[in-house]
């Protein structure tokens, strides 16, 4: 199975994607439009491209920090959780599912994923 | 301040702090000065406070144009790091801004070692004491 069927069977996640990090692919499963699932690869695309970004800046400053490189970001409102690691994202219900099941899952999957191409 | 050091004490805590919303480092506690120091937790703040403005404006749009709910006011902005994470609580801002005060509160914010951190955890702390501040 991909990586999207199987964060979509994560108990609570109503939608998942992936994006190129060049940023001329995506691809979706779930209760999401095509249109609005374009919109939120761009969306998480640019924050993961910022967040590297930051991240760089803060190790030249800081060097040694266990923040860079960046392995994804997390933004929680009151009912969803937009989880991103590395070029994938999902859209969790967090009153169904585990915010740390579905970190866990990814960075399982995902936390070796190489950010050379970011 | 009573809820940095109930920060301090989930697992993996690494540094607790709170910031103003221009991103400028107010109290803080760190349990490593050896690797974290307020000059670090400044920057990193300045990031957290930038990234949580543009979640805010990114799923207000979201929910507008999607017509999805649930996504804003955003609670906290998490950014997982190589071996660390950051957690930023804004929902005492959300819910100054609710009750009408222009006078808003610090975020609060925390750093923690990937390896032990329960983010559900932080979230319930730090939503906790957002709810009872």
């Amino acid at each position: 199975m991909s990586i999207l069927t199987d964060l979509l069977a994560q108990p609570g996640v109503v939608a998942a994607g992936e994006y190129a990090y060049r940023g001329d692919r995506f691809s979706y499963r779930g209760t999401l439009s095509e249109e609005h699932a374009r919109m939120a690869s761009i969306m998480c695309r640019a924050t993961t491209m910022g967040a590297n970004m930051e991240g760089a800046m803060f190790n030249s400053i800081h060097p040694g920090n266990g923040l860079h490189p960046p392995r994804g970001w997390l933004v929680r409102g009151p009912v969803h959780t937009i989880c991103v690691m590395a070029n994938a994202f999902c859209l969790l219900d967090h009153t169904r599912g585990s915010v740390n099941d579905v970190v866990g899952f990814m960075r399982q999957n995902l936390g070796e994923v190489p950010h050379e191409l970011i | 301040m009573a809820i940095l050091d109930e920060l301090m004490q989930l697992p993996g805590a690494m540094a607790a702090f709170e910031f103003r919303g221009s991103g400028e480092l107010l109290e803080h506690r760190i349990a490593y000065p050896d690797r974290i120091n307020p000059a670090t937790l400044d920057l990193l703040a300045h990031m957290c406070s930038a990234n949580m403005s543009i979640a805010a404006m990114q799923t207000r749009g979201w929910e507008q144009m999607t017509a999805m709910r649930g996504f804003y006011p955003v609670q906290e902005f998490t950014l997982i790091g190589f071996d660390w994470s950051v957690v930023v609580s804004a929902l005492r801002r959300e819910r100054h801004k609710e009750a009408g005060k222009s006078n808003l509160p610090p975020f609060t914010g925390l750093v923690l070692a990937n390896e032990s951190a329960d983010y559900e955890a932080a979230f319930a702390l730090l939503e906790r004491q957002e709810l009872t501040a």
